[in-house]
C-alpha cells in the first residue's frame, strides 16, 4: 500500500522537512501534497484523494484546529487518519486535538516516531508494511 | 536569572539541536568556537499567559550543516534555507520552552520566525533576559535568549523545574 500524503504547515522549511523525513522512514509513498495553510490545504482535499494528513497548528489564514473541524464535520472527511505535526505543548489544545481523533507527533520527532504514529492511526500492520516474512528453519532437533 | 528557566531552555535547544538538525551542543566552548561570531539571529515572539521573545542566535559558519542536516545536502549551499532553517529551530526551541516555564495547560500563539540581518538589535534596550544558554557547535557555536516582557514580574520559580506564570 503506497500512501497519499497532504501536508499542511506554512513553514515550507519545514513541509520540506517532514516529507524527506517520510521518505526516510522506509514508508511506501505515493503522491505527496502540500499547502500552506488550513484553508488551501481543503482545497486541496477537494480534488485530490489522500490517506493521510499531517497537520501544522499554528498557521495564518486558517489554522489547524478549524481545518480539522471542518475536515470531521464533511463525511468524506469525517473518518481521514490525521497526525498533527506541531510544537503545541499545551494539554488543553493536545485534549482538543484528540477528541477530534488526531494523533500528535510533537516537534522534535524522530523519525521512527512519525513512521509508528502513521503505522498506528491507518492501521496498516507490520506485516503489511514490511511484507510476508518467511522463517527458514532446521528443526531436525524438533 | 531562575536557574530553573535556565534549565529548561537548555532542555529545550539542546533536544531541538540533537533531533531536528541531527548537531550536538557542547556546553563547554573550545578557543575556536567561542572566538566564532554569531553573526546570524532569528526571533520567535510569543503571546498567552507569558508575552515575550525567543532570540536564537548563531555562527553562519554552522548554518550549512543544520540546513544539511534537515533538509539534506542541496539545501546546504542556500542560504536562505539555511536561514529559514535556522528559524525553524527557534520556532521548536520556544514551543517547547514555554510550556515548561508556564505550564502545561497554558495556550501561547507563536509568530513565525523573523529573520534578523546581521547582528541588528533583536530586544529592546530596557528588556532583560529571563534566561540565556550559549553552546558550541561543530567550528562555531550559538546562543539561546528568552525574554519576558511584561509579565516578568508574575513569574518565580517552582519546583520540578518549571516556572509558574501568574
Amino acid at each position: 500500500m503506497a500512501f497519499n500524503v497532504l501536508v499542511v504547515d506554512d513553514s515550507a522549511v519545514m513541509r520540506q522537512m517532514v516529507v524527506r523525513t517520510l521518505r526516510m522512514s522506509g514508508l511506501p509513498l505515493g503522491t505527496v501534497h502540500e499547502a500552506g495553510n488550513g484553508e488551501e490545504g481543503l482545497f486541496v482535499l477537494q480534488d485530490q484523494w489522500v490517506d493521510l494528513l499531517l497537520l501544522d497548528i499554528n498557521m495564518p489564514v486558517m489554522n489547524g484546529e478549524e481545518m480539522l473541524r471542518r475536515l470531521r464535520a464533511a463525511p468524506e472527511t469525517a473518518s481521514l487518519p490525521v497526525i498533527v505535526v506541531s510544537t503545541e505543548g499545551s494539554e488543553t489544545r493536545l485534549a482538543a486535538l484528540h477528541a477530534l481523533g488526531a494523533a500528535v507527533v510533537r516537534k522534535p520527532f524522530a523519525p521512527e516516531t512519525l513512521r509508528d504514529t502513521i503505522l498506528r492511526i491507518t492501521g496498516v500492520t507490520d506485516a503489511e508494511y514490511y511484507g510476508p516474512v518467511t522463517v527458514t528453519s532446521d528443526d531436525s532437533d524438533f | 536569572m531562575p536557574s530553573t528557566t535556565v534549565q529548561s531552555l537548555s532542555r529545550a535547544t539542546t533536544a531541538t539541536f540533537e533531533e531536528l538538525a541531527l548537531l550536538f551542543p557542547e556546553h563547554e566552548l573550545s578557543p575556536e568556537q567561542a572566538a566564532a561570531p554569531l553573526d546570524v539571529a532569528v526571533s520567535v515572539e510569543f503571546r498567552g499567559p507569558l508575552r515575550g521573545r525567543l532570540v536564537l542566535r548563531a555562527s553562519s559558519v554552522i548554518l550549512p550543516s543544520i540546513a544539511a542536516n534537515m533538509l539534506g545536502e542541496g539545501a546546504s549551499r542556500e542560504p536562505p534555507l539555511q536561514r529559514d532553517a535556522l528559524g525553524e529551530i527557534a520556532n521548536v526551541i520556544c514551543g517547547n520552552v514555554l510550556p515548561a516555564i508556564a505550564g502545561v495547560e497554558a495556550v501561547f500563539h507563536l509568530s513565525a520566525p523573523y529573520l534578523h540581518d546581521g547582528i541588528d538589535v533583536v530586544s529592546r534596550d530596557a528588556d532583560e533576559p529571563m534566561a540565556r544558554v550559549t553552546f558550541g557547535v561543530e567550528d562555531g557555536r550559538a546562543e539561546t535568549v528568552l525574554y519576558l516582557f511584561s509579565d516578568v514580574e508574575s513569574v518565580a520559580p517552582a519546583s520540578q523545574g518549571a516556572v509558574s506564570a501568574a
